[in-house]
C-alpha cells in the first residue's frame, strides 16, 4: 500500500474544499446540538422527572446507527447538507444533553441561593451564575462532540456528502489507497486541531478556574 | 410553506460558517412533492447528479464540460448513489440533469413496458416519466447489464446464455448491487422472464471491487457487471448471453428536469451524444479506474480532444 | 407527512412480524446472530487488549498520557476510512469490520479502565500494603473491585458503539443488521432501513441491560 505523493500534490486544492465542507458540517452540529442541549438540559435539571426521559431518549438515539438516520431523513430534506447536518446534530445530543445536565448539577446550591437572597431573578442566575460556573463541563462535551461529529461526518458520504468522506468511497471504488490515507489522515487533524482550539477558547472564557490550575 | 422547507430554512440558517462548499442546504428550500422545483432556467446553472460508479461520474463530467463549453455554468455531485436515490431527488429539485441509460431507466418509470428497441424505448419513456422530467435524445454509447460468469463456471455447468442457469437453480449464488435484487433487469426479471432461482442473492457493488473480488474468489458464481468494464476481458469471464432478450438496450441518455432543457443545452448533449462511442467511454472509464485519473480530467481532455470544447 | 410517518411505522409493524422476514440467509433471525456475532467478538477482543493496558496504566501511573490521548484519537478515527483502508489491504475478508470495530472499542475501554484504577483511594491502597499485601494482591484484591463500576462502564459503552457501527460490516459485502440499512438505502425501501435501524437500536439497549445487570450481581459479591 504506497502513496502516491504526486496524486497529493495534484489534489490539494480539492483536499482543502473537502476539508472545509467537513469542519462546516461538524460545527454546524455542534453549534445546532448546544442550542437545543441548552433548553432542554435546563428543564432536565429543573424538572427531575423529565431528566430520565431525556437522557435516556438521547442515549436511545445514539444507538441508532448513523448511516441509517441519513437515510431516514432523505424524504424529510433530500440529497442537502441538511440531511447530514440534522443526522449529526443527534448524535452530538448524547453527549451535549448529558454535560450540560451534570455542569448545572455541579454548581453548588449555596451559590444559587446566595445569588436569590441577593435578589437576582431567577433566569439571570442561571444566564450569569449558574451557565458560567457550569462551563467547564459544558465545554468538556462540547469537545467530545466535536471530535466525535468530525470522524462521524464522512457516513454521509453514502448520501452523496460528507466531506473528506467523499475520499473513501472514490478509493474504495477505484482500490486506490493515496486519497483513503489522506482522508484519514486530514479527519484526524482537523480533529486535533479543533479541539486545541476549544481548550484555548475554555482557557479564554473562564478565567476564575486558571487560579487553581485547571 | 410546508415541513421540509421550513426545515430547510430553519437548519440553513442556522448553519452559520455557511461556506456551502460542495452541497448546500438551499435546494431544499424548494419543497417537496413539486415536480422539477428547483430555481430558473439553465442560465441559473445546472446541478449535475451522478450515480455512485466510475462512468456514471466520468458521463457527469462530460455533460458538465460541454455545458461550460455552451455558456452554462455547471455543478456536479458526483456519487451520489441508485437510480432508486438519485430520480426522486431529481423530481425533489437537488438535481437538475443526471446521465441515465435508456432501458434501466424505462424499467424504473414503467416496469411492465415491452419496449425494446431505442427509438421504442425513448418514446415509451416521454410518456413514462413523471411530469416535469424528460429525456433528452439517446447518445451512440452504450454500457448495458451483463450477467457473467468464470471461466471455470462456465466450463463445469456448461453455461453460454442466461436460459442455461436454470438448470442449476437453487444451487448458484449471484453477486450484485442491493438494487438489482428488486429490479426488473436483476433477479426480478431472471426469475420472471428465465425462471432463474438462486440459492442466495449476495448483495455487493456496481461492477465495483466487492462484486469482482467475490467472482474472482468464488465467493459468487454469477455476477452482475456493466459491458463497458475492462475486467471482464481482462480476467476472461464469460458473459452469459440473454435470447429473450430480458435486458435492453441501454444506450446512454440524459435526464433533465423540464425547465433546464432548453436548446442551448439540448444542443450541447446531443453533440456529445453524437461523438461519444461505447469503445470511447469504455477507455474513460479505464483511464480513471486504472490509471487513478480524476473523472473530471478524463472527461474534460476528452472533450477537449473531439473538439466539444476549446 | 403526518400521513408517510404513519405509514412507515406501519410497514415496520408488517416488516417485524412477517415470518418470511425472519428466515433465510436474508432474515431478521439469520442477521440478528452475525450482528451479534461481529459486536461481541470485536468487544471480546478489544476488552482482552484493553483491560489489561488499562489496569498497567492505572496501576503504575505510567503512560496516563498515552490513554488520554487514545481516548481522542479513537474518538476521531472515521471508521469508513478505517474500513476501506484495511479493505484495500487485504481484499475481501473480514479484517476490515474487526480492526474498525475494536479500534472504536480499545480506547473506550482504556480510558474507563484507567480512570477507574485512578479514583482508587491512595490511602487505601498504602493501607493495603502496610498490611503485607504483594503488588498483584493490591491490584487484584484491592483496586480492581474499587475500579470495576467505571471498567463497566467503559465496557458498556465500548459495546453500544460497535453494535450501531457493526451496521459498516454490509458496507464490505458482509451481513448482520446493516445489510438492511444497505440495501434499503440501495433500493430506496425504507421500511427495511428503519427496520433495520431498529433492530440494531434494541440490540444495543439489550446488551446494555444485560451488561448492567451483569455488574449489578458482580457489585454484590464485591468484597467489602
Amino acid at each position: 500500500m504506497t502513496i502516491d505523493w504526486s496524486w497529493i500534490a495534484d489534489h490539494t486544492d480539492d483536499l482543502t474544499t473537502l476539508s472545509v465542507s467537513h469542519l462546516q458540517a461538524a460545527l454546524s452540529a455542534v453549534f445546532l446540538g448546544l442550542l437545543i442541549s441548552l433548553p432542554l438540559a435546563v428543564i432536565a435539571h429543573r424538572i427531575r422527572p423529565l431528566r430520565g426521559f431525556l437522557l435516556g431518549l438521547s442515549n436511545v438515539l445514539f444507538t441508532i446507527p448513523s448511516i441509517a438516520i441519513f437515510v431516514l431523513l432523505l424524504p424529510v430534506s433530500g440529497l442537502t447538507r441538511t440531511t447530514t447536518v440534522i443526522g449529526l446534530t443527534i448524535y452530538t445530543l448524547v453527549v451535549l444533553l448529558r454535560n450540560t445536565v451534570e455542569g448545572l448539577d455541579s454548581v453548588p446550591a449555596k451559590t444559587k441561593e446566595a445569588a436569590k437572597a441577593m435578589g437576582t431573578r431567577p433566569l439571570r442566575t442561571l444566564l450569569t451564575v449558574e451557565l458560567p460556573l457550569a462551563l467547564p463541563v459544558i465545554m468538556a462535551g462540547v469537545r467530545i462532540a466535536t471530535v466525535m461529529s468530525i470522524s462521524l461526518v464522512s457516513v454521509a458520504t453514502y448520501i452523496g456528502d460528507g466531506g473528506l468522506g467523499q475520499l473513501f468511497t472514490d478509493g474504495f471504488q477505484r482500490n486506490f489507497p493515496t486519497p483513503v490515507i489522506a482522508g484519514v489522515v486530514l479527519t484526524l487533524l482537523l480533529a486535533l486541531v479543533a479541539d486545541a482550539l476549544l481548550v484555548a477558547l475554555q482557557y479564554v472564557l473562564t478565567p476564575w478556574t486558571r487560579k487553581r490550575g485547571a | 410553506m410546508n415541513r421540509r422547507a421550513l426545515l430547510g430554512g430553519l437548519f440553513a440558517a442556522a448553519s452559520v460558517p455557511a461556506l456551502s462548499a460542495c452541497s448546500s442546504g438551499i435546494t431544499s428550500l424548494q419543497g417537496e412533492g413539486t415536480v422539477g422545483a428547483g430555481p430558473g432556467s439553465s442560465k441559473d446553472g445546472i446541478t449535475i447528479g451522478t450515480a455512485n460508479f466510475t462512468e456514471n461520474q466520468v458521463l457527469g463530467y462530460l455533460y458538465a464540460a460541454v455545458l461550460e463549453a455552451a455558456g452554462v455554468k455547471t455543478t456536479v455531485r458526483p456519487n451520489l448513489g441508485t437510480r432508486e436515490i438519485l430520480i426522486p431527488a431529481l423530481k425533489g429539485g437537488d438535481i437538475d440533469l443526471l446521465p441515465e441509460y435508456q432501458g434501466a431507466l424505462l424499467h424504473y418509470v414503467a416496469p411492465k413496458s415491452k419496449a425494446t428497441e431505442e427509438g421504442e424505448m425513448q418514446n415509451a419513456l416521454t410518456v413514462a416519466l413523471p411530469a416535469g422530467l424528460q429525456v433528452l435524445p439517446y447518445g451512440m454509447a452504450e454500457d448495458s447489464d451483463a450477467f457473467v460468469v468464470t471461466r471455470e463456471t462456465a466450463e463445469k455447468y456448461g453455461l453460454t446464455s442466461l436460459a442455461d442457469l436454470t438448470k442449476q437453480n437453487g444451487k448458484l449464488v449471484i453477486g450484485a448491487a442491493a438494487e438489482v435484487k428488486t429490479r426488473e433487469v436483476g433477479a426480478v426479471g431472471l426469475k420472471d422472464v428465465y425462471g432463474i432461482e438462486f440459492k442466495e442473492f449476495k448483495s455487493l457493488d456496481s461492477s465495483g471491487p466487492l462484486v469482482k473480488g467475490a467472482l474472482k474468489k468464488g465467493d459468487v458464481d454469477v455476477a452482475n457487471l456493466f459491458t463497458t468494464d475492462t475486467d471482464i476481458q481482462a480476467n476472461g469471464w464469460v458473459v452469459l448471453t440473454d435470447p429473450k432478450n430480458l435486458i435492453p438496450g441501454q444506450h446512454v441518455v440524459p435526464l433533465i428536469a423540464d425547465r433546464k432543457a432548453d436548446a442551448p443545452v439540448r444542443k450541447a448533449l446531443a453533440k456529445l451524444g453524437n461523438v461519444l462511442t461505447t469503445k470511447d467511454l469504455t477507455e474513460l472509464n479505464r483511464q480513471v479506474d486504472k490509471d487513478k485519473k480524476d473523472p473530471e480530467d478524463v472527461a474534460n481532455a476528452y472533450a477537449k480532444r473531439h473538439g466539444l470544447t476549446k | 407527512m403526518p400521513d408517510t410517518v404513519f405509514e412507515l411505522f406501519k410497514n415496520l409493524g408488517a416488516w417485524l412480524t412477517s415470518g418470511e422476514q425472519w428466515s433465510g440467509a436474508d432474515g431478521i433471525a439469520h442477521r440478528l446472530a452475525e450482528h451479534l456475532q461481529y459486536s461481541l467478538l470485536a468487544t471480546l477482543i478489544a476488552a482482552v487488549i484493553g483491560l489489561p493496558l488499562g489496569l498497567l496504566i492505572g496501576h503504575t501511573g505510567r503512560g496516563a498520557f498515552v490513554a488520554i490521548n487514545l481516548a481522542s484519537f479513537g474518538r476521531a478515527l472515521p471508521t469508513v476510512g478505517l474500513v476501506v483502508l484495511v479493505f484495500l489491504a487485504s481484499g475481501l475478508s473480514m479484517w476490515p469490520v474487526y480492526i474498525a470495530l475494536v479500534a472504536l472499542a480499545v480506547p473506550a475501554i482504556v480510558t474507563n479502565t484507567y480512570a477507574g484504577m485512578t479514583a482508587v483511594d491512595p490511602d487505601v491502597k498504602d493501607a493495603a500494603r502496610g498490611q503485607g499485601m504483594r503488588a498483584h494482591q493490591v491490584l487484584f484484591q484491592v483496586e480492581l473491585p474499587l475500579a470495576l463500576p467505571l471498567i463497566m462502564t467503559g465496557l458498556r459503552l465500548a459495546l453500544i458503539q460497535v453494535v450501531a457501527t457493526a451496521t459498516i460490516a454490509a458496507y464490505v459485502s458482509f451481513g448482520g443488521l446493516g445489510r438492511y440499512v444497505f440495501d434499503g438505502l440501495a433500493q430506496r425501501d425504507l421500511v427495511q432501513v428503519l427496520g433495520g435501524a431498529v433492530l440494531v437500536a434494541l440490540v444495543a439497549v439489550v446488551l446494555d441491560l444485560a451488561l448492567s445487570g451483569l455488574q449489578r450481581a458482580l457489585f454484590r459479591h464485591r468484597p467489602a
